[in-house]
C-alpha cells in the first residue's frame, strides 16, 4: 500500500479512555460470548451448514486477481474490520465472489440495473475511474480518507466520475448491492453474531426469556464501551441514502409480514 | 410418656381395649367428637379454598396451552366439584363421608393423570428431557397437577375424621401441651384423652408430610419460574429458600416432636407471610406488564402466576396445622 | 419424542404417465395445499406440480438467516415501473408448501368492508361476494391451521380464536405499549397460524424466531405440514421440482393438460380434465400468458384483457426504534402482535382505507439492511448501529395499495434456464397509496416514540402480492368468477392470491386458503359436471366440514 495508509490510523477510538481499539479477537459489547460454543445444541443440518461458512473459505474463482484487490480494498471500507485481529477478520470478497460464480441472485432485477455480474464489473471500473478522476491515483493507492469519500459520494447518489458507466445503471441500486452483499457476508458469520450479541441458530433449544431483552443462561450481559470512527473515517456519520426518498425496495431483503 | 398422661378427666377411657396399639378407633365422646368433628368441617373447607386457586390458576394456565387435548378441561371441572365437595363436607356429615371422599379419589386420579402428561408434554418437546431445564421452564409446569393433588388429599382426609355438631369452634384445633405456643393464639389448651392422641398423632405425622410435600412442589414451582426470570428481583429467591427448609422440617417432624412443636410452625409461619408477600409482588408484576390495566386478562394469564404464591403459603399453612395436631407416642 | 411432523403412513400414489387425471393443480402453496387435500379426500384423481422441492424439514430447512435462501423464488424476474417492487425472499415462495413456508404467519380476516370499498369508498372494485360467504370458511381455516389468538378480536368481524394468544416478545411489548399509551386497542398473541398448544404430531412452539426461514419445529402451519400428508394419504401426487411451462387447449377450447419440465429437465406433458392454476401472482399470469396459442392470442382466459393487471402488494414500511433497555428483539416469533385500529376509512384523514400495524422481528442480516436504508447507514456508521442489534424494536406497517391497471405483470424479453419468457413486472402508487403511506408510516412512528424509543427511522419496502387474476362477475373486466373458474374457459381454474380483486390491510394468506375451500367445496360439488363441456353453473355450494384434515376437530376451545 501508500505511506499514506502506514501513516492513518484506521481503527475505531475508545471515547472514554482515547485509545484506539484493537485488533482484537471480538469487538463488541458482548465480550466472551460465543454462538459456536452454543453448537452442540444445534440441529446437525444447520451446525453443518454454518460451520462450512466458518471453516470453508472459497476461492476467488469469478472476479480477476486485481478485481479481488480492488473490491477487498471497497468491502474494507463498507464493513471496516480494522478492530478485528487477522485471525478473526470475517471474509466479504469469498463470499460475494461465490455469489456472483455460481450466478445465484435473489429472483429479481431492477429495469434500471444489469445482472450482477455484469453490475461488480462495471461498478469495479467506476470506482477505479473516479479515483484516477480525483486522485490521478489508483484506488488501493490512495488513503483510507479519500476512499471513503468516494464510496460516500455513491451513497450519496452524486459521482464524481464514470457517468457513462451510471447511464448503465443507477448509482443508487449499485450502491445498495455492494453494501447488501457486504453486510449478508459480514453478519452471517458467527464471529458477527457474537459480536452484535445475537442468539444464533435456535433449534431444537429455543429461547425461554422472551422480554425485556433478557439474557439466556448461556447468552452474554451486555457491556458497553463508548467509542467512535476514525478520524480517517467519513462513514461514521448517519446521512440519508440516496434514493431513500422513493419507495425503493433494496435488493436481498427479506420478507418481514 | 408424661406429657401425653391423661389430664382433667381421670374418669375417662382406660379401658383395655383402648389402650392396645394400633387401635384405629376410639369409643365415642362427646370430647373425642367436638374435637375432631371441628377438624373435620375445617378441613374440607380448606380443601375446598385451595381447590378454588387451584382451579383458577389451571383455568387459564390450560387456556395459555388453548386446552389443545380435551383432558385439560378435566382439572378445571374437577377442581370446581372438588370445591363443591369441600364445601358440602363443611355443611354435611353425610356429604364429608361420602361425596368429599369419592370427589377426592376421583381428583387425585387425575391429578395424576395430569402429572403423566404434563411429564410426557416436556418429553415431547424439541430436545425433550435432554434439555430439563429450558423444556421444564417452558413446557407444561411438571409439578403443578401434583399440587393441585394435595389439595384433593386433605379432601380424602378430611372424610376420614369424625365430626361433632359443636358450632363455634376455632378454625385450629386446641393445643394438648400446657406451653405450646399456639397458646397465645388460642388462649388455652384443652386436655384430651390418650386415645385421641393415639387418632391425632398418624395424622401429624400425615399432615407434616403432606406439608413436606407440598413445599417440594410448590418451591420447585417457584425455582423455575423465577429462574425464567433470572430471579431479577431478590425477593424471588426467598421462597426457593423457605421451600427446601420446610420440606426438611416437615419429613423431621415425623421423626420428632419437637421440631414438630418448634421448626415446624416457625418455618411454616414463615412461609405463609413469605407467601403473602410473594401475592403482592405478583399482583404488582401483573399491573406493571405493559398496557397494565388496559389488557387485564392477558396480563394476569402472562404476567406473574397470582395465585402461585397463595398456594406456596397454603404448604405453611399445612405446616402449622400439623404442629397443632397431636402425634402418637412410641412404645 | 414427537413423530416426525412429515410422517406419511401411505407411500404417495403415482399416476402412470399416460393417465389422465381428473385435475392437475399448478404450485402447491396456500391455496393449492388447500385444493389439493380436498379434492382428493373427496375422491378425486389430483396431481399437485410444484417448481420446488418436497422440503424435509429436517434436513433441507436451516435454523440460519442466510441458509434459508433456497426457500424462495430466486429465478429472474424484471421489475420497474416508479416505485418498484421487490420479489424473492420478499414474497415469493418455492417448494411445497410455497410461501406458507417463509410467512411469518400473521393471518388475520378481510374486513366485510373490504369485500365492497367500490360501493362505500368509491375507490377500488366490489368483490364478488360479500363476507358473509367467506365467513364460514375462514372460521374452517382458522381450526384446521389452527389459528391461535385473544378471545375476543375487535375488528371488522369481531370474532374468537380457537388457539390462545401467545406471549409476547421485546417487539410486542412495545407495540402493547405505545399503543396502550395513545389510547388504541392492541391484539397481543395472535391471529397467527402458530401452535400455542400441541397437536397431534405438532409440538407448541419454542419462540426460537425463525419463522421465515421455515419451521422446523411444526409449530408455525403450512400446508406443507397442514393438508399435504392428508392429500397424500388420500391418492393424491405431488411432483416436486417440474416446471409447468404452458396449458394446453384443445380443438373444443377447452384445457387437455400441462406441460412440463421434470425434475431432470425432460419435457413432459400430463393429461388433465380440468386445470386449477395457484402459483401466485406472478406465476398464475405468467402462465396464461405464456400458453397464448391460436384462439387465446393474448394468453389464456384472457378476453378481459385483465390477465396480469390489478396486481397489488400492501405498503410494508418497517419503522425501527431505538430503546434505552435491551429488547433481544430476534426471540419470539417476529409475528405476535397487531392493531387494526387504523384498518377502516376515516374520511377526516383525507384518503380511502387504511392500514394495520404488526410486529416484525428482523434478524441481523435484514436488521442491517433495513438501517443501510432507515439510517443510510455504512461503513462505521453500520458496525456501530449493528452492535446495537438488541436495543432496537421494529414495526411493519401494512398498508392497502388500490388495485390499478397499470399496475400489472407482463411477460419479458428474456427467458429462464427452461426457455421460458420471464415475468416483468411494473408497479406504481398512485395518490390516495402516496397519502395513505404518509400517514400510516407516520402514525406508526407515534406508536414507535409512544413505545419509549429514543431515536425512529423507517425503511420503505412492500409486502405480499394479489390480483393479476382478478374474480368478478363480469367477464370483461374480470378473469375468473366467484369460485375461481375463468370465465373464458370452462375447466381452466386459477385459485390462488391472484383472484383477489382488493387486498384490505390484511395478510392475505388466511384468506387465499378460505376461497380454496370454497372454491373446493364448489368443485366437488358440482363433481362430474365441471369435466362436461355443457354445462357452468353458479350454484353456491353446501359447506363440506368432514373435508378437513384429521385433527382438525376435538382440539382448542369454543369460541366467539
Amino acid at each position: 500500500m501508500n505511506s499514506q495508509t502506514e501513516r492513518v490510523d484506521t481503527r475505531p477510538v475508545n471515547t472514554r479512555t482515547g485509545k484506539p481499539i484493537g485488533p482484537i479477537s471480538q469487538p463488541g459489547y458482548y465480550p466472551g460470548f460465543s454462538t459456536l460454543a452454543q453448537q452442540k445444541f444445534w440441529d446437525a443440518k444447520t451446525r453443518e451448514v454454518v460451520l462450512d461458512r466458518v471453516i470453508n473459505v472459497p476461492e476467488i474463482r469469478f472476479f480477476s486477481q486485481q478485481e479481488a484487490r480492488l473490491l477487498e480494498a471497497i468491502c474494507d471500507r463498507i464493513l471496516p474490520q480494522d478492530d478485528r485481529d487477522e485471525s478473526h477478520k470475517i471474509p466479504i470478497v469469498p463470499q460475494i465472489d461465490r455469489r456472483l460464480y455460481e450466478n445465484s441472485h435473489d429472483g429479481y432485477r431492477y429495469e434500471d440495473m444489469p445482472p450482477d455480474r455484469e453490475a461488480f464489473q462495471l461498478g469495479l471500473r467506476a470506482v477505479e475511474e473516479i479515483a484516477q478522476h480525483e486522485y490521478r491515483l489508483g484506488f488501493l493507492e490512495i488513503g483510507p480518507r479519500e476512499q471513503d469519500r468516494i464510496l460516500q459520494s455513491l451513497h450519496d447518489g452524486k459521482p464524481s466520475a464514470a457517468h457513462e458507466i451510471w447511464k448503465r445503471m443507477a448509482v443508487h441500486r449499485f450502491w445498495m448491492l455492494l453494501v447488501s452483499d457486504c453486510a449478508d457476508a459480514y453478519y452471517s458469520h458467527p464471529w458477527a453474531w457474537d459480536e452484535i450479541g445475537f442468539g444464533g441458530p435456535a433449534y431444537p433449544r429455543a429461547y425461554m426469556r422472551l422480554e425485556r431483552g433478557e439474557a439466556e443462561p448461556w447468552e452474554s450481559e451486555e457491556k458497553r464501551y463508548q467509542w467512535k470512527a476514525p478520524d480517517s473515517s467519513v462513514s461514521g456519520v448517519f446521512e440519508p441514502v440516496a434514493g431513500q426518498a422513493e419507495h425503493l425496495g433494496s435488493p436481498g431483503q427479506g420478507g418481514t409480514h | 410418656m408424661a406429657n401425653n398422661r391423661l389430664r382433667g378427666k381421670p374418669d375417662e377411657v382406660l379401658k383395655p381395649e383402648v389402650l392396645s396399639p394400633g387401635l384405629e378407633r376410639a369409643p365415642a365422646n362427646t370430647d373425642l367428637d367436638i374435637r375432631e368433628g371441628r377438624f373435620q368441617r375445617w378441613l374440607a373447607l380448606i380443601s375446598a379454598l385451595s381447590s378454588a386457586l387451584s382451579g383458577v390458576e389451571v383455568a387459564y394456565e390450560h387456556y395459555k396451552g388453548s386446552y389443545s387435548r380435551r383432558v385439560m378441561y378435566t382439572p378445571v371441572i374437577l377442581s370446581g366439584v372438588l370445591v363443591a365437595g369441600g364445601m358440602s363436607g363443611f355443611f354435611s356429615r353425610r356429604a364429608a363421608r361420602t361425596i368429599l371422599p369419592a370427589v377426592s379419589v376421583l381428583t387425585l386420579g387425575d391429578c395424576a393423570v395430569g402429572f403423566y402428561f404434563h411429564v410426557r408434554g416436556i418429553h415431547r418437546k424439541p430436545g425433550g428431557w435432554r434439555l430439563p431445564i429450558v423444556n421444564m421452564v417452558m413446557g407444561p409446569p411438571v409439578f403443578a397437577p401434583l399440587l393441585f393433588g394435595v389439595s384433593a388429599y386433605l379432601g380424602l382426609l378430611a372424610s376420614f375424621l369424625r365430626r361433632g355438631e359443636a358450632a363455634g369452634s376455632g378454625i385450629l384445633p386446641l393445643p394438648a401441651h400446657p406451653n405450646h405456643w399456639a397458646k397465645f393464639a388460642t388462649g388455652e389448651h384443652e386436655p384430651i384423652s390418650w386415645t385421641q392422641d393415639v387418632r391425632e398423632g398418624r395424622f401429624q405425622k400425615q399432615m407434616a408430610i403432606a406439608t413436606a410435600v407440598s413445599a417440594f412442589f410448590s418451591g420447585f414451582e417457584a425455582w423455575y419460574s423465577h429462574y425464567k426470570n433470572n430471579f431479577r428481583y431478590k425477593a424471588q429467591w426467598t421462597p426457593v429458600i423457605i421451600a427446601p427448609m420446610l420440606m426438611a422440617a416437615g419429613i423431621a417432624a415425623v421423626k420428632s416432636p419437637r421440631i414438630a412443636r418448634t421448626w415446624l410452625p416457625a418455618i411454616s409461619a414463615v412461609a405463609i407471610v413469605d407467601g403473602a408477600v410473594g401475592f403482592g409482588y405478583h399482583a404488582r408484576g401483573v399491573l406493571r406488564r405493559p398496557g397494565g390495566l388496559k389488557k387485564p386478562f392477558y396480563n394476569v394469564i402472562y404476567g406473574p402466576p397470582l395465585f402461585a404464591p397463595l398456594l406456596f403459603a397454603a404448604c405453611g399453612f399445612l405446616g402449622v396445622l400439623a404442629s397443632l395436631l397431636r402425634r402418637e407416642k412410641r412404645r | 419424542m414427537l413423530g416426525s411432523i412429515q410422517r406419511i403412513e401411505t407411500p404417495m400414489h403415482r399416476f402412470s404417465e399416460a393417465e389422465e387425471v381428473d385435475y392437475v393443480i399448478v404450485g402447491v402453496g396456500a391455496g393449492g395445499g388447500v385444493l389439493l387435500q380436498r379434492l382428493a379426500r373427496a375422491g378425486f384423481r389430483v396431481i399437485g406440480f410444484d417448481a420446488g422441492p418436497f422440503w424435509d424439514t429436517e434436513r433441507d430447512w436451516v435454523s440460519d438467516e442466510k441458509g434459508a435462501h433456497n426457500l424462495y423464488w430466486n429465478d429472474m424476474r424484471i421489475t420497474a415501473g416508479e416505485h418498484p417492487l421487490a420479489f424473492g425472499a420478499n414474497n415469493s415462495g418455492k417448494g411445497v408448501g410455497g410461501g406458507t413456508v417463509h410467512w411469518a404467519s400473521f393471518t388475520p380476516r378481510l374486513h366485510p368492508s373490504d369485500f365492497s370499498i367500490h360501493s362505500t369508498d368509491g375507490v377500488g372494485v366490489d368483490w364478488p361476494i360479500p363476507y358473509s360467504d367467506l365467513k364460514p370458511y375462514y372460521e374452517l381455516m382458522e381450526l384446521e391451521l389452527p389459528v391461535s389468538g385473544p378471545s375476543y378480536y375487535p375488528w371488522g368481524d369481531p370474532h374468537g380464536y380457537p388457539y390462545g394468544p401467545h406471549p409476547m416478545g421485546g417487539v410486542g411489548d412495545a407495540l402493547i405499549r405505545g399503543c396502550t399509551n395513545l389510547g388504541i386497542g392492541v391484539s397481543a398473541g395472535g391471529p397467527v397460524a402458530i401452535l400455542s398448544g400441541s397437536r397431534a404430531n405438532r409440538p407448541h412452539c419454542i419462540y426460537r424466531g425463525f419463522c421465515i426461514q421455515g419451521c422446523k419445529v411444526g409449530a408455525k402451519a403450512s400446508t406443507l405440514i397442514t393438508h399435504v400428508p392428508d392429500a397424500i394419504e388420500n391418492g393424491a401426487e405431488i411432483r416436486p421440482n417440474c416446471m409447468v411451462s404452458r396449458i394446453h387447449v384443445g380443438a373444443t377450447r377447452r384445457v387437455t393438460g400441462v406441460s412440463y419440465f421434470d425434475s431432470d429437465g425432460r419435457a413432459c406433458f400430463q393429461k388433465a380434465k380440468a386445470v386449477i392454476v395457484a402459483g401466485y401472482s406472478i406465476e398464475t399470469p405468467r402462465l396464461l400468458l405464456n400458453s397464448a396459442c391460436p384462439g387465446f392470442e393474448n394468453g389464456l382466459a384472457n378476453s378481459s384483457g385483465c390477465v396480469g393487471r390489478y396486481l397489488m402488494a400492501q405498503a410494508g414500511n418497517v419503522v425501527l426504534g431505538r430503546f434505552e433497555e435491551l429488547v433481544r428483539m430476534y426471540k419470539a416469533p417476529p409475528a405476535h402482535a397487531l392493531t387494526e385500529e387504523f384498518y377502516e376509512t376515516d374520511p377526516k384523514r383525507g384518503f380511502a382505507r387504511g392500514f394495520a400495524i404488526q410486529t416484525v422481528g428482523p434478524l441481523p442480516m435484514s436488521f442491517a439492511k433495513q438501517m443501510m436504508v432507515a439510517k443510510g447507514a455504512w461503513g462505521w456508521g453500520l458496525r456501530s448501529v449493528m452492535m446495537d442489534y438488541n436495543h432496537w424494536a421494529a414495526f411493519g406497517f401494512l398498508g392497502e395499495i388500490l388495485p390499478n391497471a397499470d399496475n400489472r405483470v407482463q411477460l419479458a424479453e428474456e427467458k429462464d434456464r427452461l426457455g421460458i419468457p420471464i415475468a416483468k413486472i411494473t408497479f406504481n402508487l398512485y395518490d390516495n397509496d402516496k397519502k395513505l403511506i404518509e400517514f400510516g408510516k407516520n402514525k406508526t412512528m407515534e406508536v414507535m416514540w409512544a413505545a419509549g424509543a429514543q431515536e425512529v427511522v423507517q425503511e420503505a419496502r412492500y409486502a405480499h402480492l394479489v390480483g393479476a387474476a382478478r374474480m368478478g362477475d363480469n367477464p370483461e373486466t374480470s378473469v375468473v368468477d366467484q369460485f375461481g373458474r375463468t370465465h373464458d374457459i370452462a375447466n381452466l381454474f386459477i385459485c390462488d392470491g391472484s383472484i383477489m380483486p382488493t387486498q384490505g390491510s390484511a395478510n392475505p394468506g388466511l384468506t387465499i386458503m378460505a376461497l380454496a375451500a370454497r372454491a373446493a367445496d364448489y368443485l366437488i360439488a358440482e363433481g362430474e359436471e365441471i369435466f362436461k363441456p355443457r354445462t357452468r353453473n353458479i350454484r353456491k355450494p353446501p359447506m363440506r366440514r368432514d373435508l378437513s384434515p384429521p385433527d382438525t376437530w376435538g382440539h382448542g376451545m369454543p369460541r366467539i
